[in-house]
């Protein structure tokens, strides 16, 4: 998109704006002080009462006036000013798609719910204050209970998270403590990396006894699966007070930058979302980076649609082309019958064919015509049986 | 998004060109004039004007600001900073939609707490709220106000909100009982939209007749109190349309992009991945309304990593029919001897028995 063109326009646009309003403003004052001094004159000869005199001054104020000719020039400013508007106008329009709301398809979300996405949404970025206030906003109670619990897991997991950025590690640790068999479950080593954390910790403030009992009480535990990391922790004892110069300095683990300790936080992360059966991204984030990476496609789709089959858009099951997304919306795998073009299905699932080919069951059938002899394979030289083919689930 | 500041500012102009040329009228009747007293008066007029003026031009600066943070707004979007913009985005698309439901508090302080009010029409919304509010209270001076400012272009799109305000007001003449000023109303107000809306005008007209206690189903919908809630949807759709939104809320149109791209059978079964959204009940009771999505070529992720498989991480099939990535069943074979385990069924095999799958 090419943005500076549009940047220019507007440029014009601005400047021409505040030539306008100068103008305007120059063209006022100078009215004013031409009747300003009308008026003086006036009020000197008022005495006098002579009306040929006041005569004269209005001819001349008039003349004057006309002079300055104040429609005209504002006019001529104001035309510049509304030119320029609408060539910026019309760019925009060029460059933008004026109505997006085209391919919305009349469905009504409920509010309910959509809230309750919302405030969870808030929840799960730490904005506890924004989401109370929406859900006050929202007026909805049914809405408000539903959340709670989330809401008081997210506040555990602030907690906890704000309490590892000031350096102290104890909620994180006993929540580790707590989850240990789940966190082994998804094979996650957080608890291992929060006490080494904890133990490097000690060792830099010196104290090489009390990390000698940190790790006889908290280390040994993991040494039977984590032997290397644990050899390496001792290692470090005999550097206590002067880790930088230790073997072990250019160990991430070890030198524990704050890179490393953003690393940890977002496992930790990660990892309290996971055990609250949510999901590592704002589920929210996710839909509507999808549906800006996909609006474009149905934008189209909707305009080709309008022309011939208006009805249709509101009432299909199924989207007539496929909308484009990026690797990280896959979620699910999808099998694409190569031969009849069509998505498997329970009732025409996948086959491996002997050749390694997969195709849907309907195209064996096909080809075999109906399971009776043997058939070569659509996309090599090798036959195949039905009864060689099997059904396979991804 | 950017239009949106453009027509404010274009509204400033024209309220600037409109008191300037009656500054020139008077201009004009002044020269008629005789007396002193008129001219000081004017003066003073004049300098009411200048102050406006540069009330004005101070709002439009403001305008100008702003359309100036939205460029560089869409500007600054690169590789790099995508995460932040995108959150920046999905924020501006909330605050929207918090506006629109009349969420004011919780958009204010979004906007705020984010540093973008630049980004977000707080102000435009905050003044419908105004006449919102009055229309709620079943008065129609503010949102007339408006229509008087924004006349033109009204009119320019065919809205007839302006009439569908004096029927209500006619209406509620007519339910108080007074006739006569409800006629006095009707031949000011209603009749120049006669030649237009007649329909409307004779079915209105015919409450004088029939009165507010009518049991007549035509005549007696008109004078029910959802009326104004009628009155009320119709202001924010004008609304939206003079300022170049749109009439739904930005946050429904991409949900329902989202949700229909990322749709698919399967989002509805029990091992859905927690990384989809549909895997949320939430999400699916929003989606369940919605197309489902086609794809043209097959797309196979590993139930294991998630990975998608392809000719670099092809797919294997194990003995039992279930397919997973190389990489997956390579690292477990590494780890158990040359032997893997099928998650979903608990089947046990070599690596050497897999086969490999091909999947155009």
């Amino acid at each position: 998109m090419d943005l500076n063109t549009i940047k220019d326009a507007f440029d014009r646009v601005a400047k021409k704006q505040k030539l306008s309003s100068t103008t305007t403003q120059d063209v006022v004052d100078k009215v004013i002080q031409e009747i300003e001094s009308v008026v003086r004159k006036m009020q000197s000869i008022d005495d006098d009462a002579d009306s040929t005199d006041q005569k004269v001054l209005f001819s001349e104020l008039r003349s004057k006036l006309n002079e300055i000719a104040p429609m005209q020039q504002l006019e001529a400013s104001q035309k510049e000013l509304h030119i320029g508007l609408s060539k910026y106008s019309k760019l925009l329009e060029k460059y933008f798609n004026p109505d997006i709301s085209k391919a919305y398809r009349h469905v009504d979300f409920d509010i309910s719910t959509l809230n309750q996405i919302i405030a969870t949404h808030f929840y799960r970025q730490g904005l506890f204050d924004l989401g109370d206030c929406l859900v006050n906003d929202a007026a909805d109670p049914s809405a408000a209970e539903a959340v709670a619990a989330l809401k008081s897991s997210f506040l555990d997991m602030y907690r906890i998270l704000n309490a590892m950025k000031t350096g102290n590690l104890e909620a994180a640790l006993s929540w580790a403590a707590t989850n240990s068999e789940r966190l082994l479950q998804n094979e996650s080593t957080l608890e291992l990396k929060l006490h080494q954390l904890q133990f490097v910790e000690i060792l830099r403030n010196g104290s090489k006894n009390e990390a000698l009992t940190y790790a006889r009480k908290y280390l040994a535990p993991f040494a039977s699966v984590h032997e290397d990391e644990i050899q390496k922790l001792m290692g470090c004892l005999l550097w206590a007070g002067r880790l930088d110069q230790s073997p072990y300095a250019n160990d991430e683990s070890i030198s524990q930058t704050s890179t490393y300790r953003n690393k940890i936080t977002e496992e930790l992360t990660q990892q309290f979302c996971s055990l609250l059966g949510q999901s590592n991204e704002s589920p929210l984030t996710v839909a509507i980076t999808a549906g800006v990476q996909g609006l474009p496609t149905l934008l189209k789709l909707a305009t080709v649609m309008a022309a011939t089959k208006k009805q249709e858009w509101q009432t299909m099951k199924q989207l007539p082309v496929p909308v484009d997304l990026g690797r990280e919306f896959q979620f699910h795998s999808i099998f694409v019958c190569p031969v009849l073009r069509e998505q498997g299905s329970e009732e025409n699932p996948p086959m491996l064919m002997p050749c390694g080919h997969v195709i849907s069951k309907q195209s064996i059938v096909k080809l075999s015509k109906s399971s009776s002899r043997p058939f070569k394979c659509p996309y090599c030289p090798l036959e195949a049986n039905v009864s060689q083919c099997r059904q396979i689930h991804f | 998004m950017i239009r949106v500041n453009h027509r404010i500012a274009e509204k400033e102009v024209s309220a600037v060109i409109s008191s300037v040329s009656a500054a020139a009228d008077r201009c004009e009747d002044m020269t008629s004039e005789e007396a002193v007293t008129h001219l000081t008066s004017l003066v003073s007029r004049l300098q009411g004007l200048k102050r406006k003026l540069e009330e004005g031009s101070k709002v439009e600066a403001l305008q100008a600001q702003r359309c100036r943070a939205r460029l560089e707004h869409l500007e600054s979007a690169n590789a790099d900073n995508l995460n932040e913009w995108n959150d920046t985005r999905l924020k501006r698309i909330l605050v929207d939609y918090m506006l629109r439901m009349s969420y004011y508090d919780s958009a204010v302080k979004l906007a705020e707490s984010s540093n973008i009010q630049d980004l977000v029409d707080l102000d435009a919304f905050l003044e419908a709220k105004k006449i919102i509010d009055s229309l709620h209270n079943k008065e129609v001076a503010s949102a007339l106000a408006w229509c008087a400012e924004n006349r033109s272009r009204l009119k320019k799109a065919k809205s007839k909100f302006e009439f569908q305000l004096r029927l209500q007001e006619f209406i509620e003449l007519v339910r108080a009982g007074s006739t006569l000023p409800a006629i006095e109303y009707s031949r000011k107000y209603l009749a120049p939209w006669g030649a237009t809306h007649m329909k409307e005008l004779q079915r209105v007209m015919a409450t004088l007749a029939f009165r507010s206690t009518t049991e007549c189903e035509i005549y007696k919908v008109l004078f029910e109190a959802k009326q104004w809630d009628y009155l009320v949807e119709q202001f924010k759709q004008e609304f939206c349309r003079l300022f170049g939104m749109t009439l739904e809320p930005l946050l429904n149109i991409y949900l329902q992009a989202g949700l229909s791209a990322l749709k698919t059978p399967f989002c509805y079964e029990e091992d859905c991945p927690k990384e989809d959204p549909l895997s949320q009940e939430g999400f699916r009771k929003l989606a369940a309304q919605l197309p489902f999505s086609k794809q043209h070529h097959s797309k196979l992720v590993c139930y294991i990593t998630k990975e998608l498989m392809d000719s670099e991480n092809p797919p294997l099939v194990l003995p039992n029919g279930y397919v997973y990535s190389a990489k997956a069943l390579e690292e477990m074979a590494k780890k158990n001897d040359g032997r893997v385990t099928c998650p979903r069924t608990g089947d046990v095999c070599n690596y050497t028995e897999l086969v490999k799958a091909f999947i155009s």
